[in-house]
């Protein structure tokens, strides 16, 4: 009997239903992995975008700092500055009460990565600092 | 150049009460007049495809119950229709020794037989004869013959029939649309697959994408391990504020002083000076009721505290 029997033509269908079917299962599990991998990509690039930012932003915190040190209540205490490529130092050997109060607030209330802090009593109206912050 | 190679196959009759075969390889077979029904007609119609319709409402008073196969072809003016049965037909050919497999082409003792010029004898019970142009069998009464049905130098006609396995179960129609059906399916389901490809493909893109636009390293396993560095300094340093807030916020007894407050190495340290031992409770039961472990002790009247941080 040469002619092709529908029979045939149908397993063979059923035969190619099954296999796409399997194909297309294993792509739903890999589509699902990959919007899992997605999210958790993009909640992960947020999070660390948004501490890096924060907390970890080199220009940013230079810049604050600096302009702390310019304000009039600061400048006077005669805190000296050294930066390096990771951080910046503040120091000064005796500074009064109000300056130290306005500088810590500020740290303090900031986004700033305090890594040392030395604050010393030298007397009832001064004190020595040392005050190292990182990026 | 080449030959085309053409592949005789041999021809047996086959009747209901016909000996059983023993076959080795395909055979083409002409169907007894018993294995089916045949009418002579004439019909105002110009062709065989007007005819077809027609089939099974022509045999529609004669034929027993059952599910019928039609087929037909033009001789002349004349058109010779048939209505046969395909399991019965199978199942006749599959007890006299010829599966289905063994089958190579089926054809009517009517197209096939109808110039027999005297009647043959088929066995001691039946001969075949043509009778108004019909090809039928009769008792072998009915004749004296003892020439024998020899089918050696028989021509074959084109008028096949394709026998149908199934046709009992499903008819042909019903099994085109499940084809279809299927087929449909496949395509749908294949679609799918496709665009489930697509969906995958827009997806890692946009994952590299974010690579690149947040600046991530290369791998998860560092951005995780950057991550976590990050949040251990974020926790470190609420931690600081947090305790910095509650020891500048406590008031102190008269003579007290804090001499000194550093932070480093995750230490947290602080020096209270002027005070007498057992003086110190009341900063510890603060300390407690925020929560924080310490250690601490006494040296020359200064009260030393290390918190961990």
């Amino acid at each position: 009997m040469n002619r092709v029997n529908p029979i045939h033509i149908a397993i063979l269908l059923i035969v190619l239903l099954l296999f796409v079917m399997l194909k297309l299962n294993t792509a739903r599990e890999e589509l699902t992995d990959a919007k899992e991998s997605y999210s958790q990509t993009l909640v992960l690039a947020q999070k660390i975008k948004g501490l890096k930012s924060t907390y970890f932003n080199k220009t940013k915190v230079l810049k604050s700092i600096n302009m702390l040190l310019r304000n009039a209540t600061v400048r006077s205490a005669g805190i000296s500055k050294k930066v390096t490529n990771s951080s910046i130092l503040l120091t000064s050997k005796s500074m009064n009460i109000r300056s130290l109060n306005f500088l810590m607030g500020k740290i303090l209330n900031g986004t700033y990565v305090v890594s040392e802090l030395q604050i010393k009593r030298l007397s009832d109206k001064t004190a020595s600092l040392r005050l190292e912050i990182k990026w | 150049m080449f030959s085309k190679f053409k592949r005789q196959f041999d021809t047996v009759f086959v009747d209901v009460n016909s000996a059983d075969f023993e076959l080795d390889e395909s055979v083409n077979v002409i169907l007894s007049p018993a294995l089916y029904w045949v009418k002579k007609v004439t019909l105002p119609v110009k062709s065989l495809r007007e005819v077809k319709p027609l089939l099974e409402s022509l045999f529609e008073d004669i034929l027993p119950e059952g599910r019928y196969s039609y087929t037909a072809y033009k001789e002349g003016d004349e058109y010779f229709i048939f209505a046969y049965e395909d399991k019965y037909i199978l199942d006749v050919l599959a007890q006299k020794g010829i599966p289905f497999a063994k089958i190579n082409k089926v054809y009517f003792a009517q197209s096939e037989l109808a110039s027999l010029e005297d009647a043959k004898k088929l066995n001691e019970e039946e001969i075949i004869l043509v009778q108004d142009g019909v090809v039928i069998l009769l008792p072998a009464k009915f004749s004296k013959t003892d020439e024998k049905l020899d089918l050696k130098d028989i021509d074959l006609s084109k008028h096949t029939i394709a026998l149908k396995q199934f046709g009992h179960i499903v008819n042909e129609k019903s099994l085109y649309t499940i084809v279809a059906l299927f087929f449909v399916m496949v395509l749908l389901v294949s679609s799918e697959y496709i665009i489930t490809l697509n969906k995958i493909d827009k997806l890692q893109t946009q994952r590299e994408v974010l690579f690149s636009k947040y600046k991530l390293k290369p791998t998860m396993i560092q951005n995780r391990s950057l991550l976590k560095r990050y949040e251990r300094t974020y926790e470190a340093q609420i931690k600081l504020r947090k305790l910095m807030a509650t020891v500048l916020s406590m008031h102190l007894k008269d003579g007290v002083r804090l001499k000194f407050v550093g932070y480093k190495n995750k230490k947290f340290k602080l020096q209270y000076m002027g005070m007498k031992k057992g003086q110190e409770r009341y900063i510890e039961s603060f300390f407690k009721n925020k929560g924080f472990t310490y250690s601490a002790q006494f040296k020359k009247d200064i009260w030393y505290v290390e918190f961990k941080i």
